[in-house]
């Protein structure tokens, strides 16, 4: 196996419609990461990042390009591939009619996993997840919130080398998408590679060491969280309550994005007590806080929406 | 490895669906009603076609395994996803196919043996009729569970596949000879009763244990074309299983 986990080169997918027209989901993603990376692919409903994670973890054939895992195609040979992946399915639900403890147990040992180390295993992966009280209720009983749960149990205790999550937290309580973090930084560590998609912006900076950002089918920003926020032209953002109204006054000092009836305005540090003076002198109550992924993930998919 | 095929993980994965069924077994029950409420109607009809009717109800319940295939496979595949979980890891398409399979039929098989011993008591079968028997049902499962296999990925929405279980259900098992003897069909329709897997599988049985008289012709297309249905749908099941664990 090489130390590459992952690499597509100009993916394209276009789902034929039953009268000719297509719609074209990938236009050409290339990518790559190394393994033990923790990887994010944000991007807004549709952008392409399920029609990827498929395609990445054989469960869908591009239209044309390649994608490797750990060196092998994931189209010419998914039989070197699927031993080596496991997927979290967005919108997956575990069987109703099994308990939590009875899912993983059994899907561990479908997948090859001796009695001694599936039974372990689950009950690691369990505890992790905050399902011990639950674990031998039927699924069907559980809350959404559980069941959600329990599918993640299920696919982490594999500790496949490379894991597809899509959408993982979804559903989660604070608490519960903190457990998920640390056991995928837990599985990282051991050497595991992560590739997962989300919209809580928190998670993906709080989590991903990397990543991509998808619109229409293409990657617009492949980086750090930190790199993205500095792509928008500042670090700081002054927040000013009925700034609406007076944009004009703030275009000078960055960019200025208006919310509602507030203005937030997008600077560096040594420019903030300059905003601070204009906002005070028009007796506009303002507040100063760090720009956040979500403010750079709304300017970079913002600026390719106008752009088109 | 015959011919490529991997079968590690089946068997968990037949268990799997086993322990999920068992959980359900007011759906195992129930799978008898229909059986159970024809073999009544020709208790009280015409009580010396009851050997026939159970030999039908068996035939018939074998059928039905393949529609649990069917809305099991469709269920877990539209409402749970869960062959997305299954497809990307080691357990090969064919093994999930099998699995599934299998797991229906250890399942739903306890109420079958209720009715092969209701069959035992009014017709005591010969070695050879017990081989027919058993030979018939398996191949009537092979058959049925393909179908209900293929067509659980064919749609994309439960509500589509509901009347697919009732017009298959209805074609193959209610319509043919299979609850009643191959003589009562209209003389026109007994060739194409002959081939159809279940009417096939119900002639040939009634054949073998002496309940209905058979021409060497008759048997001989029957017993050729269950053969062929048998092993040539379930090798194609294998195939389609193979092609639809990635979508296109």
């Amino acid at each position: 196996m090489t130390e590459e986990a992952l690499r597509a080169h100009d993916v394209r997918k276009v789902y034929r419609g039953r009268r000719g027209a297509g719609v074209e989901a990938l236009r050409g993603v290339s990518l790559a990461f190394r393994k033990g990376e923790r990887i994010a692919l944000l991007g807004r409903n549709g952008a392409g990042k399920t029609t990827f994670l498929r395609i990445a973890s054989t469960l869908l054939v591009p239209t044309s390009g390649t994608v490797t895992a750990f060196g092998y195609d994931v189209v010419e040979t998914p039989e070197r591939v699927r031993p080596l992946i496991a997927v979290v399915p967005q919108e997956g639900k575990p069987f109703f009619h099994l308990t939590p403890r009875e899912q993983v147990y059994c899907y561990l040992r479908a997948r090859g996993f001796s009695r001694e180390v599936a039974q372990a295993r689950t009950e690691e992966s369990l505890a992790n997840m905050g399902l011990e009280d639950v674990a031998d209720r039927l699924s069907v009983t559980l809350s959404g919130g559980q069941k959600q749960r329990a599918m993640v149990a299920t696919v982490l205790a594999t500790e496949a080398p490379l894991m597809f999550l899509d959408e993982p937290t979804i559903g989660l309580d604070p608490f519960a998408r903190r457990a998920v973090w640390d056991v995928l930084r837990e599985l990282t560590r051991k050497g595991s590679t992560v590739l997962l998609t989300t919209h809580y912006l928190d998670e993906a900076e709080a989590l991903s060491e990397r990543l991509y950002i998808v619109e229409e089918g293409r990657i617009l920003f492949e980086g750090t969280a930190d790199r993205a926020k500095r792509q928008i032209g500042g670090t700081l953002r002054v927040s000013i309550e009925n700034g609406g109204n007076h944009r004009d006054l703030f275009t000078s000092f960055g960019q200025a994005v208006a919310e509602g009836t507030a203005l937030h305005v997008i600077t560096e540090p040594e420019r903030v007590h300059e905003v601070m003076d204009v906002a005070l002198r028009n007796r506009l109550s303002a507040t100063v806080g760090p720009v956040t992924l979500e403010e750079a993930f709304l300017t970079i998919v913002g600026r390719s929406i106008d752009a088109e | 490895m015959a011919f490529g095929l991997k079968w590690s993980g089946s068997g968990m994965f037949l268990a799997t669906e086993i322990r999920v069924q068992l959980h359900e077994w007011l759906a195992i029950v129930t799978g008898t009603l229909t059986p159970g409420a024809l073999l009544v109607f020709v208790a009280v009809l015409a009580r010396d076609l009851l050997p026939i009717t159970v030999i039908g109800a068996l035939v018939y319940s074998m059928f039905l395994i393949g529609q649990r295939v069917l809305n099991e496979a469709a269920y877990i595949r539209i409402d749970h996803k869960l062959n997305e979980l299954y497809h990307a890891s080691p357990l090969s398409p064919e093994a999930y196919f099998v699995g599934i399979a299998g797991g229906m039929l250890v399942a739903y098989l306890p109420p079958s043996l209720v009715l092969v011993a209701v069959l035992e008591i009014l017709h005591p079968l010969s070695p050879l009729g017990w081989l027919v028997l058993f030979a018939s049902l398996l191949a009537v499962w092979a058959v049925s569970s393909t179908i209900g296999y293929v067509v659980s990925t064919l749609f994309k929405d439960m509500k589509t596949i509901w009347p697919y279980s009732a017009l298959l259900t209805n074609v193959f098992g209610i319509l043919p000879p299979v609850f009643y003897p191959l003589r009562l069909a209209p003389v026109e329709w007994r060739s194409v009763a002959l081939l159809l897997p279940t009417s096939a599988a119900a002639s040939l049985v009634d054949g073998a244990v002496g309940l209905e008289t058979l021409t060497t012709n008759e048997t001989i297309v029957a017993a050729v074309a269950l053969l062929f249905e048998a092993v040539g749908l379930f090798a194609f099941g294998i195939v389609w299983a193979r092609k639809t664990a990635r979508e296109r």
